[in-house]
């Protein structure tokens, strides 16, 4: 593999690696900024100059960049906020290490999660060509029926807090039912959202492919701000640690853990990093916080990078994730060759992405340390909203305000945010088992 | 066991009904779902449910402003007196809430030794539980109060009291001397019994039997599809009570008829990763295993699986195989602590501060 990849014709493929990770860096560093909606403005950019770059060239790119993003965004999304469903349910914990100045530790152990699960994930490679092709075989007639699970499971695993201390049980019992409530209220009414969006969209048709950004941005990334700018708190010093406690039998339960919770969302459709690892968190019985972090930096690496190799695997045409849908147009013959320079290139941007994991949360706690987070978060609310505007318009803009409203329950009544994904998952679940269009008449929309 | 345990495993139990994954594959049907959802719904109804309308007679409510160990003890002691004199009693032990982030610990135990219930209160803790070091009381902080007399119970371990919602405990005499303590007394007793089950399934049956005809190709199967809703029903709860009982707290198996739970077979504790992991991954060879088997047209659409020999072998028997080696290890290393320390109290993990961790309710 590193033969091919140091073959002087393939040493391109290296440098717009290099590249895509130093990009990944940049956009990292914007908060709440999706690395798939740069990619998709970056892809409508090359596509519109014929023989800029070679198709593997932007795979290579494209990988660099989101290995990078993986890895490094962490960093951001711990001391600034989340940008997406699978960031935010690591950061209630993060933000917890944060608070105790242990933030840089808590990004080292889930840069080391991230770099293990891609080494496995290479080390798996030649195995998932003979395994995925019979697992696709069995379970695609099936897919709509264990989204509806996953669904299940998300909205009866949520368990009332149970905080109320009256006499009355009935007031114990409206306490802790509210806190449901809350959660199956956002999780039908984003997915009501989700119908209406990806049924009749009020995005401009030449943005039609960054149409569910305006969501998204709406669900996780203002309110996570709107959290930060009115946060009383400031964030303690954070201690630089020069070692991790943690054993390899630790550290091996976490990698596991958080494979199997990112190689399921990346293998089921809609599926996120946030609700694979929630599930494989319960399956392994994770306890240890450590184990959580870590395994948390598997799973989101994993879900991501994961979605993308499928896309490679020769005959299984398996396209998961939206990366994989932004280089479908210049990748239409796949070989083997093209799948072992992708596990190279994956490698090598796992590598340079984990060294520069250090100085980037170095610098980023330096950031916070100069500038108050609360005017970082806010710099980053005037970045995005007049970013959705130029890339979506009024359309874009009210459908970002919706979203930030729904957006806002979790946060405001402390229930999963994780039931915000209901925005896809209820609408596609639906489709899938041929139901939509009912659905969608029964809604009049259209 | 943990909630997912559950539910993938009821799927499993519906994947087994060729007739359900026919229903799924060619006619959309979400009725595999069913089976995960009935394998939950015990503890649906323990946690969403019954545990807010169970009422003790004895409350511990402790005041953060005036902590004082004696008088949760106190408390305690006076609950398992009645129970001595009347034959039950029960206590409810609430946590103290000093801010949205911060909670004032305590940890109840029972010295079966001295008959002795002990009380220490402890620092103030976040709701991760970790605690604020030094901020334990300096007064009042620790009490032993003796009861008149013995007791048991099935886990011998200290209860740290911290965040959210405090324990209930039951405490029962079984003969003239001794009363038996009993923890979460409104957990796994009517939700978690054949009964339940029986009757559900019935109710069901008996609604799809009027409203379920029999689908495309029937005589393809042995059972009429009105048939397989209930059976799955009834089959998903079921697996849920067999994997409980392989903890150390049973079932209350035949609700109404028996008043008391079961012990478990205390093979695994339901908080242990292998055990939990062993029926998931048991689970999902099941579901696709089923799948493939009970495709629709074999004849037509290759198998997914190449060899079964090999599936088996190589995702199963393998897995287990590594699985056992941990598990025995972990447990090898566990009583090599234990005859190292001498610490009998730490020998069962049920009841312990990291149980009070948990963040999926049901594994209790």
């Amino acid at each position: 593999m590193l033969e091919m990849l140091l073959h002087p014709q393939n040493l391109d493929l290296v440098y717009f690696c290099t590249l895509g990770v130093f990009f990944s860096a940049f956009v990292s560093l914007l908060p709440a900024l999706h690395i798939y909606n740069v990619l998709g403005i970056f892809m409508m950019f090359i596509l519109s100059y014929e023989n800029t770059m070679t198709g593997m060239q932007l795979v290579s790119m494209s990988t660099g960049m989101v290995v990078g993003y993986s890895i490094l965004n962490t960093v951001p999304a711990t001391y600034f906020g989340p940008g997406d469903e699978s960031l935010s349910y690591y950061i209630l914990p993060s933000a917890h290490w944060v608070a105790m100045g242990r933030g840089y530790e808590s990004v080292i152990l889930t840069g080391m999660g991230a770099l293990g699960g891609l080494i496995l994930l290479a080390a798996c490679a030649p195995l998932f060509l003979h395994i995925l092709p019979g697992l696709k075989a069995i379970t695609s007639p099936h897919m709509f029926w264990i989204l509806g699970a996953v669904i299940a499971y998300m909205l009866l695993s949520e368990w009332p807090k149970g905080v109320s201390q009256s006499r009355s049980t009935w007031v114990n019992f409206r306490e802790g039912w509210s806190f449901l409530l809350v959660g199956l209220a956002t999780f039908f009414l984003s997915g009501l959202l989700g119908f209406i969006v990806l049924s009749k969209t009020m995005v401009p048709i030449e943005f039609a492919f960054q149409s569910i950004t305006p969501v998204f941005v709406g669900l996780f990334a203002i309110p996570w701000l709107i959290t930060n700018i009115i946060n009383a708190g400031v964030i303690p010093h954070q201690h630089e640690c020069e070692s991790i406690d943690l054993t390899w039998e630790l550290y091996f339960r976490g990698l596991f853990g958080g494979y199997l919770g990112g190689f399921f969302a990346a293998f089921i459709p809609i599926v996120t990093a946030g609700v694979g690892g929630l599930m494989a968190g319960h399956a392994t019985a994770q306890r240890d916080g450590r184990l959580f972090v870590m395994s948390y930096g598997t799973c989101k690496t994993v879900y991501y990078v994961g979605s993308f190799l499928l896309f490679f695997i020769p005959g299984l045409s398996l396209t998961r994730g939206g990366l994989a849908w932004i280089v479908t147009p210049v990748m239409t013959f796949l070989t083997i060759k093209e799948y072992v320079l992708f596990i190279g290139v994956m490698l090598f941007a796992a590598g340079l992405s984990f060294m520069m994991l250090m100085p980037f949360t170095r610098a980023c706690i330096r950031l916070v340390r100069v500038i108050d987070y609360h005017w970082i978060s806010v710099v980053a609310m005037g970045i995005i909203i007049p970013m959705t505007y130029w890339f979506t318009g009024w359309g874009g803009i009210a459908i970002m305000t919706v979203a930030t409203g729904l957006g806002l329950l979790p946060v405001l009544f402390q229930a999963r945010r994780m039931n915000l994904m209901g925005v896809l998952l209820l609408p596609v679940a639906i489709n899938m088992a041929g139901y939509g269009q009912e659905v969608t008449r029964f809604l009049r929309l259209v | 066991m943990k909630g997912f345990t559950h539910f993938i495993s009821g799927i499993a139990v519906a994947s087994f009904f060729p007739q359900a994954v026919h229903m799924a594959s060619q006619e959309q049907s979400f009725i595999l779902c069913l089976g995960g959802i009935f394998d939950i719904l015990p503890d649906t109804l323990d946690f969403k449910f019954a545990r807010f309308f169970h009422v003790s007679e004895f409350e511990v409510r402790p005041d953060p402003r005036k902590l004082d160990a004696f008088e949760i003890a106190s408390t305690v002691a006076a609950s398992m007196e009645k129970a001595k004199k009347d034959g039950r009693s029960t206590v409810q032990l609430h946590t103290m809430q000093l801010g949205s982030n911060l909670w004032q610990s305590y940890v109840l135990g029972f010295d079966a030794k001295t008959s002795e219930v002990v009380v220490d209160i402890g620092p103030l803790v976040d709701t991760g539980q970790v605690p604020y070091d030094g901020t334990e009381p300096k007064e009042k902080a620790s009490a032993r109060v003796k009861v008149s007399c013995t007791f048991f119970q099935e886990f011998d371990k200290k209860s740290n009291i911290a965040i959210m919602s405090g324990p209930c405990f039951e405490f029962i005499k079984r003969d003239e001397k001794r009363v038996e303590i009993v923890f979460l007394p409104w957990h796994r007793t009517w939700s978690h019994s054949a009964t339940l089950g029986i009757f559900t399934a019935i109710v069901v049956g008996a609604a799809t039997y009027f409203v379920i005809p029999d689908g495309p190709h029937q005589a393809l199967y042995s059972l009429h599809r009105w048939m397989v809703y209930p059976l799955i029903i009834f089959f998903g709860s079921m697996v849920h009570i067999v994997e409980d009982s392989t903890g150390f707290m049973g079932n209350n198996l035949f609700w109404p008829f028996t008043a008391d739970r079961t012990r478990g077979l205390g093979f695994m504790s339901a908080a242990e990763a292998i055990p939990n992991f062993f029926f998931v991954w048991t689970s999902v060879i099941c579901i696709l295993f089923n799948l493939d088997r009970n495709r629709w047209a074999p004849e037509a659409f290759p198998s997914g699986i190449g060899s079964y020999e090999s599936f088996f072998f190589w995702l199963y028997v393998l897995p287990c195989a590594i699985m056992l080696y941990f598990f025995l290890k972990g447990k090898h290393e566990k009583a090599a602590k234990k005859a190292g320390s001498g610490d009998v109290e730490s020998s069962n993990d049920f009841d312990s501060a990291t149980s009070e961790k948990e963040t999926d309710a049901s594994i209790i």
